[in-house]
């Protein structure tokens, strides 16, 4: 899957999950600071990549990822 | 010693220094008393008074023992006692030795009074039905049967009965101020049994009640205290304006700061300051320090009520007859609201207001919050929480109770077979729907809270872990143990069949702090109810026995779920079984660790430092923030999980090694 792919399918998942107007999704968003995620939301986020993309994540590593941009990076390793 | 009574002569002296008395002939005096030391006093009734030599230091400044400015009516005075300034009378009352009562209004004691002993709360459901009735030396264990256990009536009378004895047993005909006992700048105590040591100043009124104290903890009660219809327990501390009335004070309990409590049972190391408690069964280490928390009709322990936590127990039909329970280890958030009935499993966290009635008892360890008005659910989240990992370690460091006897029975432990087995039922039921439920449903509802499907997988994959980590854990501490002890595998293995037996060791009770399988506390509860038990004290002497099985109850529970988990039994084990065990403690372990660590680094992130060097530069915020916080190299927290996540691997291959060296 290409790094297009994968970003058109991240920002879905985020808009879904986080509610909001994929327009606003930006690939230097901050999912905390700038999508408003809280922790719960966060964790609801990783279990939501794992289902689209069919993969299981580390869940510590997981959670240090802070914008949309390192979601897309972090997944597309696990796609390789 | 004997007490003579007084010649002329020292009549006329006593007189000359401003006493009277309503018959000269009912004052009687130990031969050493000084009489320099009496003066400006009323006798009424039988008095009898000890040495007045020696002194007191009152206030800062040395002042002599004796009785000065004081009507005092049918009482036994010690030796070295000093007794000054009290503003009504004395009455009834034995003062042990080396007492000091000065600028008091009056203490007086009715003869049969219980001392509240006796007294009936009406805790959990303030409609009634729960009523606990409390003694001098009531445990959180009799305290929870008496509140809990309302199915089995024999049991209950039996029960009553005992509790009669021991209220009987209280009540006395003369009140008592304990050896050593200080009271100064009180208002008024009305029936009220003072023990050893304690302190009491500035405490504005007292009826009813007993302050049980000792040397090694003494007992204080502080400024504008009101109390009516109390018991407080060696070594509490409750001042500062605190009003209780029809209340059970436990060991090591602070209270303060205006705190309001009514109808309300505070276990060993309870805090509570500022709010106000209503019909509230408070389990050890129940915390509450900030205003606007009422905590109404519930049943806790070792939980922290965050500012503004209410419940709610009246939905305005049949009065205020709905309860509660936070199973132990629970937070509840700022402004947080739970309208009861509601039951939350152990360890979890509310956040926000809750308009459903929550009966999540198999989801512990979760983050319960509220969104637009509908409450949510992450099952096992508060597992990856550095918060859980310093509760765990921070109670047992913070048991404050130093009198020889430990009412409450304890057991610490976060991860145990009662929590244990919720996880696993827990786990069991989110495997379960997340079979059946859809893709197309965002979320489930499971026990009035929503639950989102994303989430099934992940709660029980925490709980999974979890899992593992505790059952491989206490199988490699015995098998290490069991090796290092026989250098011999089948030895050792064989060593590991529990010496418990029990019918069924996976139903476990949370008996107010201590853990225990179901069936002991039903068979204690036979025993009482068939007689077996008859007294208070065997009844406390088997729940002795209760918590010293704790770790081979444990063991018999870890040896059968761990056969059930893995479909090996622990004495079966091959080595290569062993070192599959090791593995997978080790990396549901690591799993959870990474989790904490990450969460604990947290603190020192982006959302940490705001507000952190207010109008400064950016590198000023940075510096201010670390010179307030630290960094996550200088944090110990943070550090000390660093240095765990080593360590876990270091255990692993230690053991290993031990293994394969056989």
């Amino acid at each position: 899957m290409d790094k297009a792919e994968i970003k058109k399918r991240v920002e879905k998942v985020i808009a879904q999950v986080l509610k909001i107007d994929p327009k606003e999704i930006t690939p230097n968003a901050n999912f905390a600071f700038d999508l408003g995620a809280d922790s719960m939301q966060s964790i609801e986020l990783i279990a939501a990549f794992e289902e689209e993309f069919n993969i299981q994540m580390d869940e510590q590593k997981a959670r240090e990822v802070q914008t949309v941009e390192g979601a897309v990076d972090f997944i597309a390793g696990y796609l390789k | 010693m004997t007490y003579a009574h007084l010649t002329e002569d020292q009549v006329a002296q006593l007189v000359r220094q401003g006493c009277a008395a309503s018959d000269w002939r009912s004052v009687t005096v130990a031969p050493v008393c000084d009489l320099d030391r009496i003066s400006g006093v009323h006798f009424y009734g039988a008095v009898q008074i000890g040495s007045t030599a020696g002194t007191h230091v009152v206030d800062g400044v040395e002042v002599m023992c004796g009785i000065y400015r004081a009507s005092i009516a049918d009482c036994v005075v010690g030796d070295r006692v000093r007794i000054a300034d009290i503003g009504s009378v004395i009455s009834n009352y034995v003062i042990d030795d080396g007492g000091v009562i000065q600028d008091v209004g009056s203490i007086v004691a009715e003869a049969g009074s219980p001392f509240g002993n006796g007294v009936e709360l009406e805790t959990i459901n303030e409609g009634g039905g729960r009523g606990v009735r409390i003694i001098n030396d009531l445990t959180s264990q009799v305290a929870y049967v008496q509140g809990a256990l309302r199915h089995n009536s024999e049991f209950r009378r039996r029960l009553n009965g005992m509790i009669d004895g021991k209220a009987a047993a209280a009540r006395a005909d003369k009140g008592r101020i304990g050896e050593r006992a200080r009271i100064l700048h009180c208002g008024s105590l009305r029936n009220v049994m003072v023990g050893p040591h304690a302190f009491l100043h500035g405490a504005q009124y007292l009826e009813n009640g007993t302050i049980s104290s000792c040397a090694e903890h003494p007992t204080e009660v502080g400024e504008g205290v009101q109390a009516k219809s109390f018991i407080l327990s060696e070594g509490a501390r409750v001042d500062n304006g605190a009003i209780i009335e029809k209340a059970f004070v436990g060991q090591g309990v602070k209270m303060g700061k205006q705190y309001s409590a009514e109808s309300s049972l505070f276990f060993a190391n309870c805090e509570a300051f500022h709010g106000e408690a209503v019909a509230l069964f408070a389990g050890p280490y129940t915390v509450t320090h900030h205003k606007s928390t009422l905590l109404i009709a519930g049943l806790v322990s070792f939980y922290n009520a965050g500012s503004g936590s209410n419940q709610s127990n009246h939905m305005y039909k049949l009065g205020p007859v709905h309860q509660g329970v936070l199973e132990r280890g629970c937070k509840t958030g700022s402004f947080s609201y739970l309208m009861w009935e509601s039951h939350i499993g152990a360890f979890s966290v509310v956040i926000g207001k809750h308009y459903a009635n929550l009966n999540v008892p198999n989801f512990p360890f979760s983050y319960i919050n509220e969104e637009d008005g509908a409450s949510k659910i992450i099952p096992g989240l508060n597992l990856t929480s550095v918060g859980t990992v310093r509760d765990a370690e921070k109670w047992p460091k913070r048991d404050n109770r130093k009198a020889p006897i430990k009412r409450d029975l304890i057991v610490f432990e976060v991860f145990s077979p009662y929590t244990v087995e919720k996880m696993r039922r827990g786990r069991d039921e989110l495997l379960s729907l997340s079979e059946k439920v859809p893709k197309e449903k965002s979320f489930v509802v499971v026990g009035g809270a929503q639950l989102s499907r994303l989430l099934l997988k992940k709660g029980a994959k925490y709980y999974s872990l979890a899992i593992a980590r505790y059952l491989n854990e206490k199988l490699i501490d015995r098998l290490r143990e069991a090796v290092s002890r026989t250098r011999d595998w089948k030895a050792a293995t064989g060593s590991l069949v529990p010496t418990t037996v029990l019918k069924n060791s996976t139903e476990w009770m949370d008996v107010s702090g201590l853990l225990t399988p179901r069936e002991r506390l039903v068979q204690l509860e036979a025993a009482v109810a068939g007689g077996g038990i008859t007294t208070y004290d065997l009844l406390l002497a088997e729940f002795r026995k209760m918590y010293d099985s704790y770790w081979a109850d444990e063991w018999r529970y870890v040896y059968d779920v761990y056969a059930k988990e893995y479909n090996v039994q622990p004495d079966t084990l091959t080595k290569e079984q062993a070192l599959a065990a090791i593995n997978e403690w080790e990396s549901a372990a690591t799993s959870l660790h990474g989790m904490i660590l990450e969460d604990s680094k947290k603190e020192f992130g982006a959302f940490a430092r705001i507000g952190y060097g207010v109008d400064q530069p950016e590198d000023l915020m940075q510096r201010d923030f670390e010179a307030v916080r630290g960094t996550i190299e200088t944090n110990s927290v943070v550090q000390r999980l660093v240095n765990e996540g080593a360590a876990i691997q270091r255990r692993k291959q230690e053991f290993a090694e031990l293994i394969t060296s056989l």
